[in-house]
């Protein structure tokens, strides 16, 4: 699992938005919706990027 | 006990052990998601052979990066236990061949790993995220934050 380039970046994505839900929100609902917010934003972002770079010639 | 001693206190706890600052104002909830985290994702840098910075002169950005790492605390001493077989925080004086050599050659097998670099920025940001707790702690202790 920790080889996959995907599967660490959800591992990352989710402890940070878990972090940053509990230490900015004081409710689970209001926790829950930034959390889940940041975790889509976060993975969305990067496989747009990574697809970006996809057109782009190596070397 | 005042006010201040208390907050003291409060950001020591938070330093020496993830969450421990937040259990210790009565967040009990929020300190063990706390603690999960931040442990779970220093461990899970070691896992994926991250390794902690050493500080050297000639890198000035390697002492942010150090600093970094001492933010999660003592948990620190084990990444750098596991990471060159010793604890140490600065790069080895040249001079001192054995030792330079050692720990060039611990760093360089790191380095090789596919994931070493995921797994030292899962080190770094588990230090950083300690350091933001420090400091809510500390917002919650003055009274800034409820």
């Amino acid at each position: 699992m920790l080889g996959s380039h995907i599967l660490t970046l959800i591992l990352f994505a989710g402890l940070v938005s878990l972090f940053f839900a509990t230490l900015s929100r004081d409710t689970l609902r209001e926790g829950t919706r930034l959390g889940s917010v940041m975790f889509a934003s976060m993975v969305g972002v990067s496989l747009l990027i990574a697809y970006l770079m996809y057109f782009f010639p190596l070397g | 006990m005042q006010n201040g001693g208390r907050t003291a206190i409060a950001c020591a706890l938070a330093w020496l052990i993830p969450g421990a600052g937040h259990l210790y104002l009565g967040k009990k909830a929020k300190s063990i998601i706390f603690f999960a985290v931040v442990t779970l994702t220093f461990f899970f840098g070691l896992a994926m052979d991250g390794r902690v910075y050493l500080a050297s002169p000639e890198q000035p950005l390697s002492y942010l990066a150090t600093f970094a790492n001492l933010g999660v605390g003592p948990l620190d001493l084990i990444g750098r236990q596991l990471s060159y077989e010793r604890i140490i925080f600065r790069v080895p004086d040249e001079m001192d061949r054995a030792l330079y050599g050692e720990v060039l050659d611990r760093t360089r097998r790191r380095i090789l790993v596919p994931t070493h670099e995921y797994g030292t920025t899962f080190i770094l940001t588990a230090g950083l995220m300690n350091i933001l707790l420090i400091l809510d702690v500390f917002d919650i202790g003055v009274g800034r934050k409820a």
